[in-house]
């Protein structure tokens, strides 16, 4: 009979992107349970709304992460278009979702990388940033900025991308898939990534849908959700989306899910960039939120589905904005995931998750 | 000792270009359309504070009477809504980034008087 | 596929805890719980979604410091929004599966989303005079709108004066007007209406009369020939405007 130690993990470490701290309860090697504590990155951005007008929150709305940063502008933007009725034209849907789907790759490449580094795979984790650096040059050039685009109003888009810069994007992201799917190849045949994946913080079907889970790490476990199968926007025109999923329900299933969730983004935007239409790209919006209206919006962001919800007074401000990130709602599918495990394996798993705390306590 | 997959990526990348460039010896072009850092054409430039209240960081500041716009550059987040709002066209966003600095200083631009200049 | 649609329907704060074990027994998918800062108490908003509605249960008004009981029994990933809001806003939850006691969000002041700061106090006076002077000036138009039909019923050539002229008679948004127009007697209102639009009538008619002198002193000063050309494209025009005003006035 081992004695139970209380292990504090984070809020610094290695392979946390943001800080996180659990206390693992363990006994000889094996973690009993976990207790997530958040709270570290709270900057209280949503009372924000009462000094900043609906078209200056955006700016804040996006530096809630910098992971996800495209995919809050667009909720945002959404968000406050269905509260007052805007209509955004169709080549502004497309190049909103053209850009929240490159910020998918460079996220999940992102993640792969940390996935990788987390039992140790470094030069996984160079390559796949290496890759990823070249999405990122695709958003300096289309957009100014690499990581906070900035390029979201409420209206429609900023900035158009030209045929010439459309061509571009194509190019770069072909030239990513060969030696992505030699990566890919590897993370998923490969025996010792194998060894620390396969059979590590196993969720069953039945679990995830009681714990509520959202995004890959729910997909993995044959839950099939993903908000872009409603076909809202540009995702509408997609010929054919199917969620990806896999029922293995462990660390191996969710590696898989994101491996495949890049290359389906990049037939995405290939086949989104081949059918854009021409037009405008904003539309102008005048007045503000009528009083007591209210708005709530879904968005598939890389890490799963995010709520918002906007209340308005009469004034330029918002009464209220609420933004429901996915990993808040996974935090109790962590905890569960995290009982029983090996105290080497929380690593994993912890990043299983796609954890993105800035994203959660905002 | 299992099959080394990497093995013709890393091999090959023995021969290809590096995907780092070797700076500062070599720069990075800008591209177009890059956030650097906000200008201010004096000679278009009304006054007229619009900037100003459009600022999500309140990082501009106008005065009327003694014919100055100044922005902090540090505390500019690079959005660019300036540049849209303004009914002159005087701002532009330049693709250098602010210069790193040991004190954070506010760019003071003075805009001449068009009555004055016409006497 | 299922398409997205969502709806805000009311809840009871006692209803909470059914609710939510009647959806989770029909295969409902629990998405979130926020909380509203308002001026009347604390909003608190439930969202579920099933095949792509998503429903949202508002619980208006509670009291500051009410208690209310937790659905994590049911829903155990509602022990992060639970914690948040009790943290932020001051609610507290009942049978918290994982309760931090108030340190989850380890804030500087406390409840701090309840704190009015003086800008949104601002912001909400104002929104509330706006919605008061709309109100006021809708009945106001309502109410002189109502005269008036009286008076042109009783006053038959009024109209004539107000259609001839193009101008349709509605309230104006001139303030200083209004705000003579709106202490004065109804009736007396609408008589005052009329004047303006005869007058603006009498005013575009003699504005109309200077301009059919500077073109006959045009076409007298131009070659005879074009003159007479000229001159039939007009009445052209004008029989071709008068066939028109007439079928209006059908």
């Amino acid at each position: 009979m081992g004695k139970a130690t209380v292990i504090p993990f984070g809020p610094q470490h290695p392979v946390l992107p943001e800080p996180l701290h659990l206390d693992l309860v363990v006994e000889d090697e094996k973690v009993i349970e976990a207790i997530p504590q958040i709270g570290f990155v709270h900057r209280g951005l949503e009372k924000l709304v009462e000094t900043r007008d609906y078209n200056q929150f955006i700016y804040v709305a996006e530096r809630i992460c910098g992971i996800c940063a495209m995919g809050h502008s667009l909720g945002y933007a959404e968000t406050v278009e269905s509260l007052m009725g805007v209509e955004v034209p169709k080549r502004a849907q497309y190049l909103r979702v053209i850009w929240h789907e490159l910020s998918r790759i460079h996220s999940h490449l992102l993640w792969l990388g940390l996935a990788a580094d987390a039992f140790g795979f470094e030069s996984m984790f160079m390559h796949c940033w290496r890759l990823r650096e070249r999405v990122l040059d695709i958003f300096e050039k289309t957009t100014g900025g690499r990581v906070i685009l900035s390029v979201v109003k409420v209206g429609g888009v900023v900035r158009d991308i030209d045929d010439a810069q459309m061509a571009e994007v194509i190019a770069t992201l072909d030239g990513i898939v060969d030696d992505y799917t030699k990566i890919m190849n590897t993370l998923l045949t490969d025996a010792s990534v194998k060894n620390r994946t396969v059979d590590v913080g196993y969720i069953s079907h039945d679990e995830a849908l009681a714990l509520s889970m959202v995004g890959p790490f729910a997909r993995a476990s044959a839950v099939g959700y993903d908000v872009r199968s409603f076909g809202r926007g540009a995702y509408g025109d997609l010929s054919d989306f199917q969620p990806i999923t896999d029922d293995g329900g462990d660390c191996f299933a969710r590696v898989k899910v994101r491996c495949l969730e890049v290359l389906q983004s990049i037939e995405i935007v290939k086949e989104l960039a081949a059918k854009i239409p021409v037009g405008d790209i904003e539309v102008a919006v005048k007045g503000a939120p009528a009083a007591g209206a209210q708005a709530s919006n879904v968005l598939e962001q890389p890490r799963g589905e995010c709520y918002y919800y906007a209340r308005g007074n009469g004034t330029k401000n918002l009464e209220r904005m609420r933004m429901r990130t996915p990993t808040s709602q996974n935090l109790a599918g962590m905890t569960k995931a995290l009982a029983g495990c090996d105290l080497a394996d929380v690593n994993m798993i912890i990043l299983t998750i796609d954890p993105c705390i800035s994203c959660t306590e905002r | 000792m299992g099959s080394f997959k990497l093995g013709g990526m890393t091999f090959g990348s023995l021969f290809k270009k590096p995907e780092t460039v070797l700076y500062p010896v070599v720069t990075k072009t800008a591209p177009a359309g890059l956030k650097g850092h906000i200008v201010n054409d004096a000679s278009l430039c009304i006054l007229c504070g619009i900037c100003q209240k459009t600022c999500p960081c309140h990082a501009i500041e106008v005065d009327k009477k003694a014919r100055t716009w100044a922005i902090d550059p540090f505390r500019c987040v690079q959005c660019g809504s300036c540049a849209r709002a303004c009914p002159k066209a005087c701002l532009a966003m330049e693709p250098t980034y602010t210069p790193v600095a040991a004190v954070q200083a506010v760019t003071v631009v003075e805009v001449p008087d068009p009555k004055a200049a016409a006497e | 596929m299922a398409r997205f649609s969502q709806e805000f329907t009311p809840l009871a704060a006692d209803a909470i805890h059914e609710d939510a074990a009647a959806r989770k027994a029909d295969g409902w998918r629990y998405v979130q719980t926020l909380a509203v800062n308002t001026e009347d108490g604390i909003d608190l908003i439930y969202s579920y979604m099933r095949d792509g509605l998503l429903e949202n249960r508002i619980v208006k008004a509670l009291p500051p410091h009410a208690t209310v009981p937790s659905v994590t029994d049911e829903f155990l990933a509602a022990f992060v929004f639970e914690n948040e809001i009790h943290d932020l806003f001051g609610i507290s939850f009942e049978g918290l599966a994982i309760d931090f006691g108030g340190n989850f969000y380890r804030v500087a002041q406390p409840e701090p989303m309840t704190i009015i700061s003086p800008e949104l106090k601002a912001a909400r006076e104002k929104a509330a005079k706006l919605a008061a002077a709309k109100a006021a000036k809708a009945e106001r138009a309502e109410k002189a709108g109502e005269a008036q039909a009286e008076f042109l019923a009783a006053h038959p050539e009024a109209k004539a004066a107000g259609t001839g002229a193009g101008k349709v008679l509605k309230p104006s948004d001139d303030e200083a007007v209004e705000a003579k127009l709106a202490g004065m007697d109804p009736e007396k209102v609408a008589r005052v209406r009329a004047a303006i639009a005869a007058k603006a009538k009498k005013a575009a008619e003699a504005e109309q009369a200077a301009k059919d002198a500077e073109l006959e002193a045009k076409l007298a000063a131009m070659d005879p020939e074009k003159a007479a050309k000229v001159r039939a494209a007009m009445e052209a025009k004008a029989a071709r405007a008068a066939a028109a005003g007439a079928k209006e006035g059908e």
